[in-house]
């Protein structure tokens, strides 16, 4: 065998530069961009306010049956000369949507960014939203989601979402609405939230080789006909925790695993603890080494993977834990993860794992930000939570000067075990009584939720 | 770009070593990255009846150390360089990647040296209970427990006879996994993970003369192996001249079809058209399925559309095409238009303008592959595997480009014949 067993020494790091952030105010709304010579590819993400965090406690899913609805045809064109003339450039125009914001992208050529966005721009500010077409929209999104919640999974992150935050918050309702609240939508509501919130100019964000794009023309076919709207509610929502912890039982007859959501709420986007957060979760549930993926996976053989994170938002956030495990080990699989983030909580964390976690969270950023899609990503981060140009840079620093004691305060400080609701969607039948001997806290089967 | 020019417009140097080993390097300085990417020619297709699944449970013992490198240790220095690692197995082949900041480059290599040559002392009986463990929930959470989870273990069978390398899916049975034992593990490392079965490809912020010293130090002194057995061959697949249908009842929330062909192999002019005509059945809201199916006659589920080929370079590949019926619509009657589709592209053609739109796709869609060093690596581990020189992904998009509607025109009569066709359909139970 001749192997080498001297293990080699890095070589000097090199610099990674985040490129220049671009930022140039152009027909009422703002173009916010970053040359990466060399790319055959250029991306530009309209963002717009309009984000599921918008829409009425009422009409859960309303933005996600726009933005569907969008590419039903425009004042100019029919749904399927829209499609043509769209895929006739070589792209799509996708659409996202999160909390905080609408985003509808197109990744082309470069040479046909401009068309690109100009067709953008007329699904998202002149749809043709005929009445007919939204309904079956909608019900086409309603069975969608039907289809989808068929599957483990949506059904267990509605329960958690609702006994996290209530369902008299829209936090408390799925993001994309359930199968039932879409179906409940009526015309009216889906066109006046594109009323309300799509004429707003927003920004858009350009990434590619600048040298061959006219960032002003972009600018201009992005905001053409937008117009400025009133000032927007922003800060953090009251949440309350849970004072006691409690089991969720969602029933998926004859399910072979069961999936896991454990979570609890946590501060917003803007806390100065994000970074040491960030490397928290990391240390427990997010590198493959991480402390759950290791006991749940690499020792007990119960699961394909389990994580964890703090999915954080501008107005409230929340600490998750989601994995699916055989159904036989449903209890002891629990059991472990409550305890790791208890152990987590309590003795935080250790510099070999806190080691690991900043390299690759801070390594993570040169690895991933390579391709225009990822630096448009990167730059919606800094649009969407109001973020400065440098903070790409500061963040690769922060986390890479973190220490045991700050990381470790934050797991004491924004781990709360003893406030977790912890949903488990499976074969309830099999798993209800075993669930009951862990102790780890009441369980209640969890109704239909609409 | 003009049709004619390169689809890998980047520089590529190649070289062997003597034990064998193909090391290709793409130079490229604009981000302090490297990816690394290893293309061993060995997945599922080599697997021998009863030793379904056991490529893949092979891949993920290779995550868990080697001589110089303990349990868990793997995961810990890639990660901790800063780097993202993964693995995938297919019918076709194993692959193994990580792209790392730079400056770790050498430990990437000598990670993936040590388990190339030393899995198998260190591999315990211990471990390989734990990742069959895993791998069986692997297959519960992507194939058991989902909807239409299995219809790739369905399909798979349906389309290639008992004994063809692609009967079987990569995922395995449960059974065979059970019984998988340690010596064959060890077996299955000491015949094919060699030097001479590998391609090593690096890509990023280095140049060719670092790497090529690099691979000589760790991989060059690893011993070959000459008598690496061949998967069966599978590239005449005899047409029966009749359908194959599979009908299954069970918890699925809506009728949903597959329409499956084998066509030609993953590499050839064949497969290029048959490429651009999936992308003009099936490839976004203008392809001929979603006006037809889900925007004309409203009978299909409208995200759930589509037709693709699955890119399989051993013998004919599969194109699939898929639809779910909208609420109140029957299956037979899904299926009837579905099928009307496909006869008509063999029938009658393609229009200049579908043509251009599936030309305009599958142009982003290639340049968004090679955008990060990575999807670059993946593809020069490919051509050089599969087809003996890395250059020739630089082929595949003038290929493309220079497609014909007459050559759609003879591939669909070829390929897509009514009496080779492979029907599934999944229907919901009638509710009590």
């Amino acid at each position: 065998m001749s192997l080498i067993a001297e293990r080699p020494e890095a070589g000097p790091a090199r610099d990674y530069h985040f490129p220049a952030v671009v930022r140039r105010p152009v027909a009422g709304g703002e173009v916010v961009a970053a040359h990466l010579p060399g790319h055959r590819l250029a991306v530009a993400v309209l963002i717009l306010p309009a984000g599921a965090g918008r829409e009425p406690v009422g009409a859960p899913g309303v933005a996600t049956v726009l933005a569907k609805a969008l590419e039903e045809g425009t004042l100019r064109r029919d749904s399927a000369a829209f499609a043509l003339a769209v895929e006739g450039l070589g792209t799509e125009v996708v659409t996202a949507l999160d909390w905080d914001s609408f985003q509808a992208s197109v990744q082309v050529p470069a040479e046909r960014l401009l068309p690109a966005v100009e067709l953008l721009a007329e699904a998202v500010r002149t749809p043709r939203l005929d009445p007919a077409d939204v309904a079956r929209v909608r019900d086409d999104e309603a069975n969608g989601l039907r289809m989808d919640w068929a599957n483990p999974g949506p059904r267990a992150d509605a329960a958690l979402r609702a006994d996290l935050f209530g369902t008299q918050l829209r936090i408390g309702r799925p993001l994309h609405g359930s199968p039932a609240s879409v179906a409940a939508l009526s015309v009216d509501e889906v066109i006046a939230f594109h009323r309300q919130w799509f004429g707003r100019p927003g920004t858009l964000v350009v990434v590619g080789d600048l040298d061959r794009l006219d960032l002003d023309a972009l600018g201009a076919a992005a905001f053409a006909g937008a117009t400025e709207g009133g000032p927007l509610l922003e800060g953090p929502l009251e949440i309350t925790l849970h004072g006691g912890r409690r089991i969720l039982l969602v029933d998926r007859p004859g399910s072979v695993q069961s999936t896991l959501r454990l979570g609890h709420p946590a501060p917003p986007r803007t806390h100065p603890d994000y970074v040491p957060m960030v490397l928290a979760a990391t240390v427990l549930g997010g590198a493959f080494t991480s402390r759950l993926n290791h006991l749940i996976r690499e020792v007990r053989g119960y699961t394909y993977g389990i994580r964890s994170d703090f999915g954080l938002s501008r107005r409230f956030g929340r600490f998750l834990v989601s994995s699916a495990v055989q159904t036989a080990v449903t209890a002891p699989a629990l059991v472990d993860a409550v305890g790791e983030i208890e152990r987590t909580r309590t003795d935080g964390v250790t510099e070999p794992e806190l080691a690991v976690a900043r390299s690759w969270r801070a390594g993570g950023l040169s690895v991933e930000l390579q391709s225009p899609r990822a630096i448009a990503g990167a730059l919606t981060t800094l649009v969407v939570y109001g973020l400065p140009d440098d903070y790409h840079a500061q963040l690769r620093q922060q986390l890479l000067t973190a220490g045991e004691e700050e990381v470790s305060a934050a797991a004491a400080r924004h781990l709360r075990p003893e406030a977790l609701t912890l949903v488990i969607e499976g074969d309830a039948a099999a798993i209800r009584q075993e669930l009951t001997d862990t102790g780890l806290g009441e369980v209640i089967d969890s109704g239909e939720l609409s | 770009m003009g049709m004619s020019e390169t689809g890998y417009p980047w520089p590529i140097e190649t070289t062997r070593l003597d034990n064998g080993l193909r090391v290709v390097v793409s130079e490229d300085r604009t981000a302090p990255v490297v990816a690394v990417n290893l293309w061993y020619d060995v997945g599922s297709r080599h697997e021998p009846p009863g030793q379904t699944g056991f490529a893949h449970l092979f891949e993920h013992l290779m995550f868990e150390g080697s001589v110089n490198v303990a349990k868990t240790e793997h995961m810990r220095l890639v990660q901790g360089a800063g780097g993202s690692l993964n693995a995938t197995t297919n019918p076709d082949r194993t692959n193994y990647f990580e792209t790392m900041p730079a400056e770790h480059l050498a430990t990437a290599l000598w990670l993936e040296a040590d388990r190339m040559g030393g899995l198998v002392p260190a591999l315990t009986q211990e471990t390989l209970d734990n990742q069959r463990e895993v791998v069986k929930n692997e297959r519960r959470q992507r194939y058991d427990n989902v909807p239409y989870g299995d219809a790739w273990l369905r399909l798979l069978p349906l389309l290639y006879p008992p004994g063809h390398p692609y009967h079987h899916a990569t995922i395995g049975s449960m059974e065979d996994l059970n019984a998988a034992g340690l010596a064959t593990f060890q077996d299955f490392h000491s015949t094919y993970y060699a030097p001479n079965n590998a391609v090593l490809t690096v890509v990023g912020d280095t140049d060719a003369a670092e790497v090529f010293a690099l691979a000589q130090r760790y991989f060059g002194a690893l011993a070959p192996r000459l008598d690496i057995p061949p998967a069966p061959d599978g590239r005449q697949v005899a047409g029966t001249g009749v359908p194959a249908r599979e009908t299954v009842t069970g918890e699925v929330p809506a009728a949903r079809i597959y329409l499956a062909h084998r066509t030609h192999p993953f590499g050839t002019r064949g497969y290029d058209v048959v490429t651009v005509l999936a992308t003009i059945l099936g490839s976004g809201r203008g392809s001929r399925l979603y006006q037809r199916l889900a925007d004309g006659a409203r009978l299909a589920q409208p995200d759930l559309v589509g037709a693709y080929g699955v890119d399989l370079a051993h013998a004919p590949a599969p194109l699939i095409v898929t639809a779910t019926t909208r609420p109140g619509v029957d299956a037979a009657r899904l299926e009837a238009a579905m099928a009307e589709v496909v006869d008509e592209i063999a029938t009658g053609g393609v229009t200049a303008a579908e043509l251009e739109r599936a030309h305009a796709l599958l142009t982003t869609a290639w340049w968004r592959q090679l955008a990060t060093v990575d999807g670059r690596a993946d593809t020069l581990g490919r051509y050089a595997t599969q087809f003996g020189d890395p250059a020739r992904a630089g082929d595949r998009l003038p290929s493309w480009l220079s497609v014909s509607a007459d050559e759609i025109a003879a591939v669909a009569a070829e390929v897509l014949a009514p009496a080779d066709r492979v029907t599934l359909t999944y229907l919901p139970e009638v509710a009590q």
